[in-house]
């Protein structure tokens, strides 16, 4: 039921003649013949009327294609892995989210331009390259911890002393000529301006994967050019990021001011240094994402909680201390985080609803159809799902605002899943307002 | 062109050996690694000993792919990418040092903050290029050993360096991967000629990175030296420039 993570590699071709852009991806490189087939086979579809997106082979892997704006194919090729056939649905919703991040990656960094109106092939080449390192972080997506490009909600801490942090995040922004700004605490959007909010969810996941990248180099400070895929695809806007303390950075987006010199020796420790402090309570929040003033059940191993509304998410593994001599060891902190990700992916596309805005590919869409269609044969809307494998209890719930994803421990009874559940849930809503 | 003030002569060179810079070196090290300070962060030294910090801007200038953001990663003390990556906007990097002048034995640390931005991101972004200009302190050059090009472009590279706006920037060329040398494509004469032609200080660098602070100190030790040479000149001519307005 449940599938091993499988290699993945990507290819990028010109969509009118089928030119190799670069492919990525782990594993040995296809061969050209290969590559010149899947092509070719997507080709014929087309020149039939039918658009070819999606396949399967008899071993398990899969080929997904997609075609952006009459100009760059994208096809992600997976190896067939352990999975047995009941994992495919899964892992066709990961592929297709993994091409249209890419897709979203490349504007980002290039702007739809240059990718729409090819006019210099071995130039193109040569520019896409400046993609590659956002590219591989999404294709190795090693990370533990963020979710942001499965779920395209934005991965979030919340700190203990929240009004502080945002009123130094408005205040620098708005002296900083900007709108748009975030404090990323490891990894993860700690406070943002109220703009930043309403930029695309993609947009905002992008950002943050743009940010990590950024900030794992240990670089003090960047002025990056940025396209926002959604919001100003063709206009590039600055990304500016300081390093306040090794974990924590801060962004904001804006136009051709204030240099990078001047926001970082004229406004950094104007607005920063009185909530120095601050920001170190933050960093001990860590990869819990939650304030301590929230207590966990000790038998939950690992939770994802999901805003529908507001489209952020807080997750987190515990390191369980609590555990009785003599039981079978509980999963490793990093398969907690890989349960965690299979079960999202097994209920999301099997009983809850996604919001309408993410299937924003028709074939995804389509492929949901068939999910629909699934969930529709029911006379009510599952809201909630349980799954007990060998190593651990899963449990999903869903109101009409969030989402909740549970790992917990295997000797809980069944019957008692569903109250730790809403218990969880109840407990961080009302501690955090989340 | 400035004069290029000689080796060692007002700095301390390879003082981090010496035991008296041990409470300065400790304070940018932390479990024997470098220290990485945040914006809001710079090392401290107790009251009694407190330490004037001088700020200097460095650019990082050379062809796509020779090793700008490794070498600053290397300044810094951080991991240095092992797979080449373009770098697609401006990049900043601080590295703090504690100097000691050979004259006055005083002790300072040198805020040096690194920019470096890919050559694409500048061909592509005009507004780049100013901003990595902007109240520049240095320059560092660089080429690669495995790079003839690259090499054969500094000349082109200095000149634009070289008008009167910029003259009180310090220069100084490094070549990278100098470790390399089965691949290396520049010979020593040709580093010889051209340090003759140019009369700028050649470094070299590359190589694993050893014990943390002897294979980065030859470099942040010249560096410093350089800046605090031109900042004594700056210094002495403006006081002249006073002192003949007032004659």
């Amino acid at each position: 039921m449940m599938l091993q993570d499988g290699s993945t590699q990507l290819l990028c071709l010109t969509a009118s003649s089928g030119v190799p852009l670069f492919s990525r991806g782990t594993s040995k490189q296809l061969p050209f013949s290969v590559i010149g087939s899947l092509n070719g086979v997507h080709m014929f579809g087309g020149g039939q009327g039918t658009v070819l997106s999606c396949c399967e082979t008899e071993g398990g892997g899969k080929v997904i294609w997609r075609v952006f704006q009459d100009s760059v194919m994208l096809i992600a090729v997976s190896g067939g892995g352990q999975g047995g056939p009941g994992s495919s649905k899964e892992e066709v919703v990961r592929l297709q989210r993994l091409l249209e991040n890419v897709w979203n990656c490349m504007v980002l960094v290039l702007g739809q331009d240059e990718l729409a109106n090819v006019r210099n092939v071995e130039r193109l080449k040569r520019d896409l390259r400046s993609c590659f390192s956002l590219i591989d972080q999404l294709l190795e997506d090693r990370q533990e911890g963020i979710l942001g490009s499965l779920t395209h909600c934005a991965d979030c801490l919340l700190p203990p002393n929240p009004t502080l942090v945002q009123q130094a995040v408005d205040g620098f922004a708005q002296a900083a000529d900007s709108e748009f700004g975030c404090l990323i605490v490891h990894g993860r959007i700690a406070a943002a301006t109220e703009k930043w909010w309403r930029l695309a969810p993609q947009e905002v996941v992008l950002l943050s994967a743009l940010i990590r990248f950024l900030s794992a180099s240990g670089s003090t400070s960047c002025d990056y050019p940025v396209f926002l895929p959604h919001g100003s695809p063709t206009v590039a806007h600055r990304l500016l990021r300081f390093q306040l303390l090794p974990g924590a950075d801060v962004c904001v987006l804006c136009g051709p001011t204030p240099s990078l010199h001047k926001a970082e020796t004229g406004l950094v420790c104007r607005f920063w240094s009185p909530v120095v402090e601050t920001l170190r309570e933050c960093l001990t929040v860590g990869e819990r994402c939650l304030p301590g003033s929230v207590s966990l059940r000790p038998d939950v191993m690992a939770l994802l909680l999901i805003n529908r509304e507001t489209r952020r998410s807080v997750s987190c593994v515990k390191t369980s201390t609590h555990h009785p001599p003599g039981d079978p060891p509980l999963p490793s902190k990093s398969r907690c985080w890989e349960l965690l990700k299979l079960f999202y992916m097994f209920s999301m596309s099997r009983y809850f609803a996604q919001e309408e805005t993410l299937c924003v590919s028709q074939e995804e869409r389509t492929q949901r159809g068939t999910t629909e269609d699934f969930v529709l044969g029911f006379s009510h809307q599952p809201q909630q799902c349980y799954l007990v494998t060998e190593e651990c209890k899963s449990y999903g719930l869903q109101t009409p605002q969030h989402q909740l994803f549970l790992l917990i421990v295997p000797s809980v009874p069944t019957f008692a899943l569903r109250t730790v559940a809403t218990q969880t849930l109840s407990d961080i809503v009302s501690v955090t307002g989340f | 062109m400035a004069q290029v003030p000689l080796h060692g002569s007002l700095i301390v060179s390879d003082w981090h050996r010496c035991k008296d810079s041990k409470e300065y070196f400790c304070k940018i090290l932390h479990k024997k690694r470098r220290k990485n300070f945040g914006l809001l962060e710079s090392p401290v030294m107790p009251p009694q000993a407190a330490v004037d910090t001088v700020h200097y801007k460095i650019f990082i200038t050379g062809k796509s792919g020779v090793g700008k953001t490794a070498l600053a990663a290397r300044l810094a003390g951080l991991n240095i990418p092992n797979i080449h990556h373009e770098t697609t906007g401006i990049e900043t990097t601080v590295a703090y040092w504690p100097v000691k002048l050979r004259e006055s034995g005083r002790v300072l640390f040198f805020r040096l903050q690194l920019w470096d931005c890919g050559e694409n991101a500048l061909r592509r972004f005009d507004h780049l290029l100013p901003s990595c200009k902007e109240q520049v302190d240095a320059v560092l050059f660089l080429f690669s050993f495995t790079d003839r090009t690259s090499f054969d472009d500094l000349s082109n590279q200095i000149t634009k360096w070289s008008g009167p706006s910029v003259s009180r920037v310090v220069k100084l060329v490094v070549g990278t991967k100098f470790d390399l040398f089965m691949h290396c494509d520049v010979a020593e004469r040709d580093v010889r000629d051209f340090q003759a032609t140019w009369n700028l200080p050649v470094l070299r660098t590359g190589g694993e990175v050893s014990d943390g602070l002897g294979d980065v100190a030859p470099l942040l030790n010249c560096l410093a030296e350089n800046l605090w040479h031109q900042d004594c000149v700056t210094a002495s001519q403006r006081f002249q420039e006073e002192t003949v307005t007032v004659l």
